[in-house]
């Protein structure tokens, strides 16, 4: 339930995957078959009204794990689309069919050997410059990115660009089922990111410092403490903790520096 | 016709949301923020949470915790039978060998899996729906870690944990946290995981209900992705990391010395079950939140059944904290389309309000989240709650003074993921607020271990959200991210450590498990339930009515 | 003055020094680069293939782009990318079916006929700015510098988007003058260096090589200004092979003709790069008194 407003006796009124009886019904095919549900589900709530289970296709339900990707095709349109069967509605006549799995190629690496350097994604992947740039990639994801672009840009030498632009790839593998190159843009992509992340965005100093002082035992002695405080003193200290403010900057400084 | 990509419906509530903007950001300028609540306050609140609904929950018969008063939905899984006969199974046919069996393919499963290779140990990863399909990709706000000297420390961080569990946290588990999460950050932007940083390399950071510093870091709106598709690229990258897919475990298996030695695993596409033995096993099934309990909508995966914890208390192993359950404040009411789905707390710390029916304020938007959640429920008693087309009620959360407080964009920028969704469906989450209301989120408590993850059945080890005693009653956002890098590495380390170490040969034996029936049978409940769930079933009544096979024929039903 | 330019994957990888003095020179000259955006590498090597579409795709893409921009000319610094580019553009002025087929294909871009020219860098020195305002522009004159053209095949083959006469170019000629160096003339000037059969048949094309480093030592030469990275791989690649096989041989540097356009203008040589050349190109910069 979200929220039914008083209900008296919550379990029972709850609705769990809430379906409105009143809506009209519309027809769909799911591979290939007709089978008519209420308008307004997602394709993955359409498919389990129909009656299916999932064991694959389904996983976070929330738009992030890219375990339901799914094309279709409306009525008198030679046009492939693609999206998410948990986040698309929907529509009037769609023929839908799920990928749940492509056969990807993933390069294999010690990540503690790789540079910045451009060619160490060339020599992983030289199927990159198969890359027509026909686009086809852009076009399946559901995400919105531009991966032509982002091959492009790992083509470029360009891997912070890459990274950035792939960075809200969920690995549905759409891209890749599309590809006239035969490429795994996703894996790419994820090489790129972590080779960004490690390599080339500069290094959080404070985080390398703080693990420093932990080593040396600098509070040490005051967890031991705190552990063997009394819940009511807790509750004290816990009370008296001088809250950084919303507004603050990166500069702010606390009065008390007692425990810092 | 629409307001601002509502219904019409919608449109004189949202425009009290805008009449009272102006000044409310003004307050916001200014620092000038709703008060927080007392300690007694929060008490007060708290009767109106979900978890202290007597109605709600009911005693567990059997087992080790007999006695306890938990929700309906665990209690029916804990008091359910095997999927499978013991005696049918044929303990002597090894199907998988390995030295750690990791049960579980989310956060914590792969990140022990890395530090268990990294001991030198042969690892078998068993995962029940696709390999990173997790409630660890889902996280979307951040990882919280006392990284800047200069006004944060450990004890900082301690605090606010114990404060936000209610004190009750166990203080071994979170001081071994706290101390360890820094470390455990550094190990992630080792591997390349993208933190949103200033141009010098500081790592962004902010407020999360119940912080008293700005600690939480974050990978733009996709923390919980990003680090979940690195570590397990990662892993992909180790020749000693094997994966089983859509192979859940469905009981463990134990050794004549008592030791955990394996576990029978199900291979959802061929139906077969299989047995695989380990030298030491970690369990790492994560939370709950598709057992609706309550009847509350999800924000959790599909495979969030407590699986782990069916397993682990037929073995033995006792429950900690399972008696509250985590509702975010924010989950989404509308649109229908993404109902449930979570709003996060994110929008709450840069500063977005939570306004009533009156676009009024009530309650400071960094609260803990049981608090927060609790007065929601109670705003919307009194009647103060946005209605909306169906029956629910709703609570505004203000997402377009992002754009007014930190610039025009904001919203798009740091909120991407959101943006898109509501995008789709026609809302500029920019210029028309969020409604909201509490979703079952997070699996407080669980199966009882120390902080060196080990657990009453020597050789099991377990880590993240399966685990109960860190969080205490409650669990701060941030805080769990962490969890799975800290105590996923611990298991993992321990594990491997147990396979040189103290591992024993010896029969296997699913002793436990006919014990566990027994049991059963003698605290008189008679029952056709079985557990684990492994997955939710959201088939209609009117399908089921007619799925009239009598029997199963191999798998065609 | 503003100009669309399209740099090509190599100039942001290996062939940076041929990019950066070109962009620091019009800069100079009062002409800016304006990268187009969204570009795509176009595909290496024009395809001959009378059939095969698919690879004009990117190329004309990257038209697009131009077009999109509200821009009627496109200019590129490699030779290479200029050939591709200039080709497939020429198959959308003049190819009906096939324009047709490909914007039906892009159907999520706008339409494209061939509206938009392309050019090379040497041609934008030219005729818009002309080789005696150029010369007027030169601070540093590579007086005593002997250098022999070497066009290489894409910015004359095929004739049809040759950027001067393919019997007998002087472009190259003509810039160097500007500069105040002294140009070389000798046979192998337009013969190809061997393009891509680098990959399947290396002995080929040090030979190829010597041919054409060979001639141009023999003509007097001192060193070789190259308009295309290929050219510069496949020519400097070999040379230290060839000091063993040809003991008169004491290597040969090859310029970019942007890293000559930028010291002749008085730029800061760090544009120019020269740590990415091949063999070393500062000793004889600095024997010349072109490099402190
Ligand atoms: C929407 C959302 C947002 C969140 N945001 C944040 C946040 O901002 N900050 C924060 O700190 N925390 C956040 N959390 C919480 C946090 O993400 C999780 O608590 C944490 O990632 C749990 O990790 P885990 O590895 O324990 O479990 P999971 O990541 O859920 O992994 C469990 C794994 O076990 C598998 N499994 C289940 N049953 C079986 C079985 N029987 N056999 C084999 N495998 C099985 C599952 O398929 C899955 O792969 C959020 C959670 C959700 C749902
Ligand atoms: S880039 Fe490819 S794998 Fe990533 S989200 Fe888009 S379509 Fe899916
Ligand atoms: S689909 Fe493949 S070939 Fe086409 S543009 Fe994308 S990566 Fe290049
Ligand atoms: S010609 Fe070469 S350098 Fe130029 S863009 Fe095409 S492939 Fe890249
Ligand atoms: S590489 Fe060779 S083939 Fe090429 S342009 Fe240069 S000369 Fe021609
Ligand atoms: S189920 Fe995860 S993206 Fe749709």
């Amino acid at each position: 339930m979200s929220a039914k407003k008083e209900s008296k006796n919550p379990a029972k009124t709850a609705v769990k995957e809430k379906r409105q009886v009143a809506a009209k019904l519309i027809p769909i095919y799911i591979m290939g078959k007709r089978y008519e549900v209420p308008e307004g589900l997602t394709i993955m709530k359409a498919i389990e009204y129909a009656g299916y289970r999932f064991i694959r296709g389904c996983g976070c339900r929330g738009g992030t794990c890219g375990a339901c990707g799914t094309v279709y095709r409306k009525p008198g349109d030679y046009k492939l689309q693609v999206a998410l069967a948990c986040q698309k509605t929907v529509e009037p006549g769609m023929y839908i069919a799920q990928i749940p799995f492509f056969p990807a190629n993933r390069a294999q690496y010690e990540f503690a050997d790789l540079t910045a350097a451009p060619e160490e994604v060339f020599k992983l992947y030289p199927e990159l410059f198969r890359c027509v740039a026909c686009n086809a990639c852009t076009k399946a994801c559901p995400q919105g990115i531009e991966v032509m672009d982002a091959i492009s840009a790992l083509k470029q030498g360009n891997i912070a660009e890459a990274a950035r632009l792939s960075f809200d790839c969920i690995q549905c593998g759409l891209c890749t089922s599309r590809c006239f190159g035969e490429l795994a843009q996703y894996h790419m992509f994820q090489l790129a990111r972590r080779i960004y992340g490690a390599r080339i965005l500069p290094r959080a100093e404070h985080l390398a410092e703080m693990v420093k002082t932990i080593n040396e035992g600098r509070y040490d002695q005051i967890l031991d403490e705190l552990k063997h405080v009394k819940e009511d003193e807790l509750k004290k200290l816990y009370q008296e903790r001088e809250a950084e403010p919303m507004a603050a900057g990166e500069d702010w400084k606390p009065k008390d520096t007692r425990y810092l | 016709m629409s307001y601002l990509g509502y219904p019409d419906f919608f449109e004189p509530y949202i425009k009290k949301v805008e009449q009272t903007r102006p000044a409310r950001v003004e307050k916001r300028k200014k620092g000038d923020e709703f008060p927080f609540m007392s300690l007694e306050e929060r008490q007060e609140i708290l009767k109106h949470h979900p978890d202290y609904k007597g109605e709600g929950r009911r005693e567990i018969k059997v087992g080790p915790n007999k006695g306890y008063r938990i929700a309906h939905e665990f209690v029916d899984l804990l008091e359910a039978r095997s999927r499978v006969d013991p005696d049918k199974v044929d303990l002597s046919r090894i199907d998988y060998e390995t030295d750690v069996l990791i049960i579980g393919g989310g956060g914590a499963a792969t990140i022990a899996a890395l530090i268990a290779e990294e001991n030198g140990a042969q690892v078998l990863t068993a995962t029940k729906l696709r390999y990173g399909d997790a409630n660890t990709m889902m996280a979307e706000g951040g990882i919280q870690a006392a990284t800047k000297g200069g006004k944060d420390s450990l004890y900082y961080h301690y605090l606010d944990v114990m404060g936000g569990g209610h004190f009750k946290n166990d203080p071994d588990i979170v001081a071994t946290f706290v101390k360890q999460a820094p470390d455990a950050l550094q190990w992630l932007e080792n591997l390349g995981v993208m933190f949103s940083k200033f141009p010098d390399g500081r790592l962004e950071a902010m407020h999360g209900g119940g912080t008293c510093r700005k600690r939480m870091h974050y990978c733009a709106d996709l923390s919980g992705l990003e680090i979940m598709r690195t570590v397990r690229d990662e892993a992909r990258n180790r020749a000693n990391i094997k994966v089983l897919e859509f192979s859940p475990a469905v009981e463990l298996i134990l050794n004549e010395h008592g030791q955990c030695a394996g576990a029978l695993l199900y291979n959802m596409e061929t139906e077969e079950y299989l047995v695989a033995r380990a030298k030491a096993v970690i369990l790492a099934t994560g939370g709950a939140g598709r057992l609706h309990v309550q009847g509350f909508m999800t924000t959790n995966h599909y495979g969030a059944t407590a699986d782990g914890i069916v397993l682990g208390y037929r073995a033995g192993v006792p429950l900690a904290f399972m008696h509250t359950v985590q509702y975010h404040p924010t989950g989404v009411v509308f649109p229908e389309q993404i109902e449930g789905w979570l709003i996060t707390e994110r929008f709450r710390s840069e500063g977005s309000d939570i306004l009533n029916v009156h676009g009024e304020k009530f309650v400071n938007e960094r609260e803990p989240r049981d608090v927060e959640s609790a007065r929601f429920i109670k705003e919307c008693l009194d009647g103060k709650g946005v209605p909306t087309l169906t029956e629910k009620v709703g609570i505004w959360l203000d997402s377009p003074m992002l754009d007014i407080l930190h610039g025009e964009g904001r919203v798009r920028t740091a909120f991407v993921g959101k943006w898109k969704v509501y995008d789709r469906l026609g809302i500029d989450i920019s210029k028309a607020p969020m409604l909201v209301y509490p979703t079952l989120h997070y699996q407080n408590g669980g199966l009882k271990d120390n902080a060196e993850c080990e657990t009453a059945v020597p050789g099991l080890y377990v880590a993240g959200e399966i685990t109960g005693g860190l969080h205490g009653e409650n669990r701060l956002m941030g805080n769990s991210l962490m969890d799975i890098v800290v105590f996923g590495r611990i298991a993992g380390r321990n594990a491997a450590i147990f396979v040189r170490e103290k591992a024993k040969e010896g029969k296997l034996t699913l002793e436990h498990v006919e014990r566990y029936r027994k049991e059963l049978e003698e605290a008189g409940i008679i029952t056709d339930r079985v557990a684990p769930m492994l997955l939710p079933d959201y088939t209609r009544p009117e399908v089921k009515e007619k799925q009239l096979t009598v029997s199963y024929l191999g798998t065609l039903r | 003055m503003g100009l669309a330019y399209y740099p090509g994957c190599t100039l942001k990888t290996k062939a940076r020094n041929l990019e950066e003095p070109g962009i620091a020179s019009m800069e100079v000259l009062e002409f800016k680069l304006e990268e187009i955006p969204r570009w795509n590498c176009c595909g290496a090597v024009y395809s001959l293939a009378e059939d095969d579409l698919i690879h004009q795709v990117a190329p004309i893409r990257n038209l697009i782009r131009a077009k999109e921009q509200g821009k009627n000319k496109l200019a590129t610094l490699c030779a290479f990318c200029f050939n591709t580019l200039k080709r497939a553009n020429l198959l959308m002025r003049e190819n009906a079916e096939k324009r047709n087929t490909l914007n039906s294909f892009m159907d999520e871009e706008i339409d494209y006929g061939g509206e938009v020219e392309v050019v090379h860098l040497l041609e934008v020195l030219r005729d818009e700015i002309g080789w005696e305002a150029l010369a007027q522009k030169v601070k540093l004159p590579l007086r005593e510098l002997k250098i022999a053209s070497y066009y290489g095949c894409t910015l004359l083959r095929p004739r049809e988007i040759a950027i001067d006469s393919v019997e007998n170019p002087t472009i190259l000629r003509k810039f160097l003058k500007a500069l105040g160096a002294s140009p070389v003339d000798f046979p192998y000037a337009t013969t190809c260096c061997g393009s891509y059969q680098i990959i399947s048949n290396p002995g080929d094309i040090s030979e190829y090589a010597w041919d054409i480093l060979g001639s141009a030592l023999r003509h007097g030469a001192e060193a070789l200004v190259l308009t295309c990275p290929l050219c510069d791989y496949n020519l400097g690649r070999g040379q230290k092979e060839l000091m063993k096989k040809h003991s008169e041989f004491k290597g040969m540097p090859l310029f970019y003709f942007t890293q000559l356009l930028a010291l002749a203008l008085g730029l800061d040589s760090q544009v120019c790069h020269f740590e990415l050349n091949y063999g070393s190109p500062e000793s004889l910069l600095r024997e010349k008194n072109l490099l402190s």
